[in-house]
C-alpha cells in the first residue's frame, strides 16, 4: 500500500472512525498519484483546453474534437493518451499490451469505434546483449503488436528513442483514436434522472491480476520489488477485447435505435470501485454495489480484490432498467462472452442512488460505506519545488562538418535509423482505412468514415535529448514538432494531447521540471492556438538509485483533412522541382543527433513563435496553391535526414529520384519544413530559402558530395534489424 | 435476383468491415453473419471468411475455428458447389478444415500456412499476388486476365505455406497454387515473398476450384487512397488493383 | 553433452489452455483441466552452475513474474501429456543461444490433460485430443510418454 501515515489519519478524520480494510484499499487507489493527480493537478489547470473544434475537453475518459460533415451528420474524433511505463518495465509484453488495451477502452466507452493507435516509446541502450533493457525493448514491441493486431486496430504513428536515461525506466505511452457522430457521444457521468439506474459490469471475470495497479504505478521501481509486484501484472486478453469492442458497437447501435441515454466508463485504475464511484459522483449521485454479483474467476476472493482489482477488459454501464435485458442479451448471447473466457459476462452488479454515499455489500455486510464526495473529491499535495534551471552549458561555435564522414553516422544513429523492424510487426493496414504507409511520413493518416473523404492525421513527439537539457524547452519543442508533422502531411492541426513522464515529485528538482514542462506545453499551445483535450501524468519514473528519466512531456497532435485525396504523398514526386527550406537559419546543434555523434555541446535552437506561425502559413499556402509536391518536418538528424527520407519513400513507391542540396550545416535540427514544390512563383519567398532541386537519378548530392540513395537506404535500414530480428 | 454472400465472422475476426464494404462496392449482396447465428448460413449462396485472429490463433492459426459449428454450414455449402473465399486467417481456417487443398480427409490438413520464415514474427508489408493458374481454373479467378498482378497487404504471423516435400510437389503439379508473390511488374523473386512461403505461394485452390484461400489482403489495397504507388491528382475513392479479385468473385457468385 | 529438459508454464491465466479445453469439450472430450507449457530440449555442455539457474537467467525465455520453471527429471512427456513439435520450423536454436553452455535446443508445446477427477487422462483420450485438435499432421509431430 502506498498511502502515507498522514493520509491514513486524514481518512479516519473524514470518516469519523477507523476505515475498514476495503475502505483503506479504496482510498489507497483513489488517492494514488495515478488516480488523483494530487501533485500535478495544480499545474495542469495552466493548459489551454478550449477551441471551436473541441466538443469534449479533459475530464472524461477521452477528449473529442470535430472532424467534419458527411452525409448530413457531424463526425468527431475521440482521442485518449495514456502511459503504461511501470508495468512495461517489469513485464514488458503484458505491460505494453495492456497499455493498448486500456487506452482503447477509454476511447470505446465514449461511444466511438476505435480507428487507430500510436505508441511513443522510450527505451534504454540496447547494445549490451545481456541488458534487461534489450529484453524490455523487444518484448514491449511484441506486446504492442500482439494486442493491437488481434483487436484489429491499425498502429498508425509513433516514435522510439533509445537513450541511457531510460535504462531503468522505459516509457510506453499510447494514444488511441476513435470516430463517432457528434450526436452519438456517450458520457462517463451518470446523467440527470439516473437515480435507481442499473450498474452493469461487462467483460472479463475479476481475478487477482492487476490488484494494486494504481498504487504500483505510483511508486518508485526497485529491482527487488519485481517479484513482490507481480500481483500488479495485468493479464491482457486481446481476443476477449476484440469481441467486447464489437459487442459494444452493437450496444451503441441498439441504444441509439431505442433513443436510450446511458453512461459508460472504462475500468482502469481502482477497478470497479474507482470506476463506479467516479461515474456516479460525476453526476451528483451515490452508488451501491453488491460484490457477490460480480463475475469472478475464482471463489473466495477477498472483497477488496473484487472491488479494487484491475483485471483487464472490463467496462461499466449505467442505464435505465428497461434497457438492461437487451444489453445483457447482446453481450452474453449474441456475442457469447461467457463461452470465450472463463466466466466473462455482462451482469447487473448494483445501482445508482440519490443518496450520495458509496456502499459496497459483501455477503450481506456493508464492507464500505463512505461519503462519495470524500472518496472521489479532489486532493492536493502541495509539495515544494524549485524553479527549473536550464542545464545547458554555454555553446561553442559549431565546427565545420565533413558531410561525407558524418552523414552515414547520422543515418545509423539509434534515434534516426529505420524503425521498420519495429513497425512491420504492427498491423497498420487493418480496417482498410490507412492512407499513408506506417513510417513513410511524418504523421499517420486515416480515412475513418467509410465513403467519405474526411481524414484524420496523428503524430507524436517528445525529444528526450532536449528533455535532458531543459524540461520547458523540450515540452515546447514537442508541441511544435508534433504540430509540424501533422501539417507536413497536409492536415490542419486541431488539438493536442500530452503525457507527462517525470520522476519523483517529492524531489523538488524533479517536481520543478514537471511544473516548467507544463508551462512549456501551455506556452506553445497558446501561441499556436491549440487546445489540450486529453492527457495523462506518470510520475515516479525513477530507479531505486534515484535516477529519473529525462524530462519527457510527450505530445500528440491531431489534425483534420477535408479530402484525403489532398494528403501530401510520401517521397519526392518528380525531377526538376525546387527544394525549399521553410524555417529558421540558425546554426545551433544543442540536443541534436549531430551533437551526440560529434560529442560536442551547442546552443539549443531558439524558439520563435512568430517565425513558426509564418513557416506554417507558408507551407499551408503552398498546399492550397497546389504546388507542394512533398514535404517533411525537420527533426532528428536535420534537413539532410529529412531529404534522405523523402528519397527513400520515393524509392519505395518505385520512383528513382534524388536531389542536389546546398546548405551550410544540413544536420542542425532547427525546426522547420523541407518542401518540394513544382512552382515557387506563386509563393512569397520571404522566410524561404531555396536549398536545392530534385534530380531524375537516385542520388543525393550534398554540398558537392554525392551519395547513392540505395546505399544510404541500406545504411539507414540496418541498425535495428538485429534487435528486432 | 442477386445471390447473397455471407461474410462469416468468428470471435477474433478483425477484417470483416472492409471486406463487407468492398464486396458491396463490387456489386455483391453481402451481409455479416456471426458465429452465434450460424444456422442462417444455409440461406446464403457464397461465403467469405475474412482476416483476423479467430479464437486468437490459440493452439494453431485457424484450428479452433475449423471446428466451430459454423464451419459445418460452410463445408456443406462448399461440397454442393457454393463459392468460398478465405482471406488471411480465413485462408488458414480453410486449410485447417481440410477444404483447401482438399486432397485429404476433412479436418486432416495436408498443408498449412504457418510460422513466417525466417523471423517467426508477424509482418505487415505491401505485396503483389500474381495469378499463377489459368483464370478459368476457378470461377473465382475467371474475371482476371491471365497472369494478373493483384496488389495487397501481407499482414500475418503465419503465412508461410508449409507441407512435406511430396505434398508441395502435388500442389504445384496439380494446379492448386493459384497465386504467387511477385513484384509489381509480375516478375518473381525471393525478395517479393514476405514470409518465406514455399513455392512463393500466396493463395491455394481446392481440387474443384470453388474454394480459394489467399493469404494477402486485397481489400486493403482496393481504393486509391490505400495504394502505395498512387499519384498526385488521382481520385482517392476510386478503386485500385485489389478490387479486381473481389469483382471477379462477385461476378462468379452472380453468374 | 547432456540432454536436459525444461518446461516453462504460465502462472498467470493461460488463455490458450482455456480455449483448448473449450474446443475439446465441443469435440466430445470433457476435461477437468488443461495445462500447457513450453518444453525446451537442450544439448547442454555447461558445468559451472545448475541448468535451472542458467535457464532462469535468460529473460527471453523466462520471466519470474509470469512463468513457472520446471526442470524435468525424465526426458519424455509425463502421463497424460503430449509434446507437439513443429517439424519444419523449429526456432529453438535461435531462441536459446544466450544460455551459456547450451549448444542447441528444440522447442515443443506440451499439453497435459486431466480428467474431471483431476487425474491425467489415459492414452486413448490423449490420442483422440491430439488427432482431433492438438496436432496438425501436415506440419506437427506428437511425442507421447513412451
Amino acid at each position: 500500500m502506498a498511502l502515507r501515515p498522514d493520509e491514513i489519519e486524514r481518512i479516519a478524520e473524514q470518516l469519523g472512525r477507523d476505515p475498514t480494510d476495503v475502505e483503506l484499499y479504496a482510498f489507497d487507489a483513489q488517492w494514488s498519484e495515478h488516480c488523483s493527480y494530487k501533485s500535478s493537478r495544480r499545474f495542469l489547470s495552466r493548459l489551454p483546453t478550449t477551441s471551436p473544434d473541441v466538443i469534449v475537453g479533459p475530464g472524461e475518459d477521452a477528449g473529442i474534437v470535430r472532424l467534419g460533415e458527411h452525409a448530413g451528420a457531424t463526425y468527431a474524433i475521440v482521442v485518449a493518451h495514456e502511459s503504461h511505463n511501470h508495468p512495461s518495465q517489469v513485464v514488458p509484453f503484458e505491460g505494453a499490451a495492456t497499455g493498448i488495451g486500456g487506452v482503447v477502452r477509454d476511447v470505446l466507452c465514449m461511444g466511438a469505434h476505435v480507428i487507430g493507435v500510436a505508441d511513443p516509446l522510450r527505451f534504454g541502450r540496447t547494445e549490451d546483449r545481456d541488458a534487461h533493457q534489450r529484453y524490455v525493448a523487444r518484448s514491449a514491441v511484441d506486446g504492442i503488436g500482439a494486442y493491437g493486431n488481434a483487436i484489429g486496430v491499425p498502429n498508425v504513428a509513433g516514435d522510439v528513442y533509445f537513450e541511457e536515461g531510460f535504462d531503468d525506466n522505459c516509457l510506453v505511452n499510447v494514444v488511441a483514436l476513435g470516430v463517432l457522430k457528434e450526436s452519438d457521444i456517450i458520457h462517463s457521468a451518470a446523467p440527470r434522472g439516473a437515480d435507481g439506474w442499473d450498474l452493469v459490469l461487462v467483460g472479463k471475470a475479476t481475478d487477482e491480476s492487476g490488484f494494486g495497479g494504481a498504487s504500483f504505478s505510483s511508486v518508485t521501481l526497485d529491482e527487488d520489488d519485481e517479484e513482490a509486484n507481480k500481483g500488479a501484472v495485468q493479464v491482457p486478453d486481446p481476443f476477449l477485447k476484440n469481441v467486447l469492442m464489437r459487442a459494444s458497437y452493437r450496444v451503441f447501435e441498439m441504444l441509439r435505435e431505442r433513443g436510450v441515454v446511458a453512461a459508460c466508463k472504462d475500468l482502469g485504475a481502482g477497478g470497479l470501485m474507482g470506476c463506479s464511484a467516479e461515474l456516479a459522483s460525476a453526476g451528483g449521485y451515490g452508488a451501491e454495489i453488491d460484490l457477490d454479483r460480480v463475475n469472478v474467476a475464482i471463489d473466495g476472493l477477498p472483497p477488496y480484490v473484487i472491488a479494487i482489482g484491475e483485471a483487464q477488459e472490463r467496462l461499466l454501464w449505467a442505464m435505465p432498467h428497461a434497457a438492461t435485458a437487451e444489453v445483457l442479451r447482446i453481450y452474453n448471447e449474441e456475442f457469447s462472452l461467457p463461452q470465450l473466457s472463463h466466466n466473462a459476462r455482462a451482469s447487473i452488479v448494483g445501482r445508482i442512488t440519490a443518496e450520495k454515499r458509496y456502499v459496497l455489500q459483501h455477503r450481506g455486510v456493508a464492507v464500505m460505506d463512505v461519503d462519495i464526495d470524500v472518496l472521489t473529491g479532489k486532493i492536493a499535495d502541495d509539495l515544494p519545488y524549485v524553479e527549473c534551471i536550464r542545464h545547458q552549458p554555454a555553446g561553442a561555435e559549431l565546427p565545420a562538418v565533413d558531410v561525407e564522414r558524418v552523414f552515414p553516422k547520422i543515418l545509423t544513429h539509434r534515434d534516426v535509423c529505420s524503425r521498420e523492424p519495429l513497425y512491420r510487426r504492427y498491423d497498420w493496414a487493418v480496417r482498410g482505412t490507412t492512407v499513408l504507409p506506417r513510417g513513410a511520413a511524418d504523421a499517420g493518416v486515416l480515412a475513418p468514415v467509410p465513403g467519405s473523404r474526411l481524414g484524420v492525421a496523428l503524430a507524436v513527439a517528445g525529444n528526450p535529448r532536449y528533455g535532458a537539457i531543459d524540461a520547458a524547452y523540450a515540452a515546447e519543442a514537442a508541441v511544435l514538432e508534433a504540430t509540424r508533422r501533422v501539417i507536413a502531411v497536409g492536415a490542419r492541426p486541431v488539438a493536442l494531447t500530452d503525457c507527462l513522464n517525470f520522476g519523483n515529485p517529492r524531489d523538488p528538482e524533479q517536481y520543478g521540471m514537471l511544473a516548467s514542462a507544463v508551462d512549456g506545453l501551455a506556452r506553445a499551445a497558446r501561441e499556436l492556438g491549440l487546445p489540450f483535450v486529453s492527457g495523462n501524468v506518470s510520475l515516479y519514473n525513477e530507479s531505486a538509485g534515484g535516477s529519473a528519466v529525462p524530462a519527457s512531456a510527450i505530445v500528440s497532435c491531431i489534425g483534420t483533412i477535408e479530402d484525403v485525396g489532398a494528403t501530401i504523398l510520401p517521397g519526392l514526386q518528380r525531377a526538376g522541382s525546387a527544394l525549399l527550406w521553410v524555417g529558421s537559419r540558425e546554426l545551433a546543434a544543442g540536443g541534436s543527433v549531430l551533437a551526440d555523434v560529434l560529442g560536442i555541446t551547442s546552443n539549443l535552437p531558439e524558439i520563435s513563435y512568430d517565425a513558426e506561425r509564418s513557416a506554417i502559413a507558408i507551407v499551408q499556402r503552398a498546399m492550397s496553391a497546389g504546388v507542394l509536391l512533398s514535404c517533411r518536418a525537420v527533426g532528428d538528424g536535420g534537413m539532410l535526414t529529412a531529404l534522405a527520407r523523402l528519397a527513400f519513400d520515393a524509392r519505395a513507391a518505385g520512383r528513382d529520384l534524388g536531389a542536389e542540396l546546398d546548405f551550410g550545416n544540413p544536420f542542425c535540427e532547427t525546426g522547420g519544413f523541407l518542401c518540394e514544390v513544382s512552382d515557387d512563383s506563386e509563393l512569397n519567398l520571404t522566410g524561404i530559402l531555396k536549398v536545392g532541386e530534385t534530380i531524375d537519378r537516385a542520388q543525393l548530392v550534398v554540398n558537392g558530395t554525392a551519395f547513392d540513395v540505395d546505399e544510404l537506404h541500406k545504411t539507414w535500414s540496418r541498425p535495428l534489424e538485429e534487435l528486432y530480428r | 435476383m442477386k445471390r447473397r454472400i455471407a461474410v462469416l465472422t468468428f470471435p477474433g475476426t478483425n477484417s470483416e468491415d472492409e471486406t463487407l464494404r468492398l464486396l458491396r462496392d463490387c456489386g455483391g449482396d453481402a451481409y455479416l453473419v456471426h458465429w452465434s447465428r450460424a444456422e442462417m448460413l444455409s440461406q446464403y449462396d457464397a461465403y467469405v471468411l475474412p482476416g483476423g485472429f479467430a479464437y486468437e490463433d490459440r493452439i494453431r492459426a485457424g484450428a479452433v475455428a475449423a471446428f466451430d459449428p459454423a464451419m459445418e454450414y460452410v463445408i456443406a455449402g462448399a461440397r454442393s458447389g457454393k463459392l468460398v473465399l478465405g482471406i488471411c486467417n480465413g485462408a488458414q481456417i480453410l486449410l485447417e478444415a481440410g477444404l483447401v487443398p482438399g486432397t485429404g480427409e476433412l479436418r486432416r490438413p495436408t498443408a498449412a500456412f504457418t510460422d513466417n520464415r525466417p523471423s517467426g514474427h508477424f509482418i505487415c508489408r505491401h505485396v503483389y499476388a500474381k495469378l499463377a493458374v489459368d483464370p478459368d481454373r476457378s470461377p473465382i479467378t475467371a474475371g482476371l486476365p491471365a497472369g494478373a498482378v493483384v496488389p495487397a497487404y501481407a499482414s500475418n504471423g503465419e503465412g508461410c505455406l508449409t507441407a512435406p516435400a511430396q505434398r508441395l510437389r502435388e500442389l504445384q503439379d496439380r494446379g492448386h497454387v493459384a497465386f504467387v508473390y511477385s513484384h509489381a511488374d509480375g516478375t518473381l523473386g525471393e525478395d517479393a515473398i514476405p514470409n518465406g512461403s514455399a513455392l512463393g505461394c500466396a493463395g491455394l485452390l481446392n481440387v474443384e476450384g470453388n474454394i480459394l484461400a489467399i493469404m494477402p489482403h486485397p481489400e486493403r489495397d482496393a481504393w486509391n487512397f490505400q495504394h502505395l504507388e498512387r499519384r498526385i491528382g488521382e481520385d482517392a475513392l476510386a478503386p485500385s488493383g485489389g478490387a479486381v479479385l473481389f469483382r471477379s468473385f462477385v461476378e462468379a457468385v452472380n453468374r | 553433452m547432456t540432454e536436459r529438459f525444461a518446461a516453462i508454464a504460465l502462472k498467470i491465466p493461460d488463455n490458450s489452455a482455456f480455449t483448448a479445453r473449450q474446443a475439446l469439450a465441443r469435440l466430445g472430450i470433457e476435461l477437468g483441466r488443461v495445462e500447457r507449457s513450453e518444453v525446451w530440449r537442450c544439448d547442454d555442455a555447461g558445468e559451472s552452475e545448475t541448468f535451472a539457474h542458467r535457464v532462469a537467467s535468460n529473460e527471453a525465455m523466462f520471466n519470474p513474474n509470469k512463468h513457472r520453471l520446471t526442470i524435468l527429471t525424465e526426458n519424455r512427456p509425463r502421463s497424460g501429456e503430449v509434446w507437439i513439435e513443429r517439424r519444419f520450423t523449429n526456432d529453438g536454436d535461435r531462441l536459446v543461444k544466450p544460455i551459456p553452455g547450451v549448444e542447441a535446443a528444440r522447442r515443443y508445446v506440451g499439453w497435459r490433460l486431466f480428467d474431471r477427477n483431476g487425474s491425467p487422462v489415459h492414452r486413448p483420450a490423449l490420442e483422440d485430443a491430439v488427432r482431433l485438435l492438438l496436432c496438425n499432421p501436415a506440419i506437427d509431430e506428437a511425442r507421447y510418454e513412451r
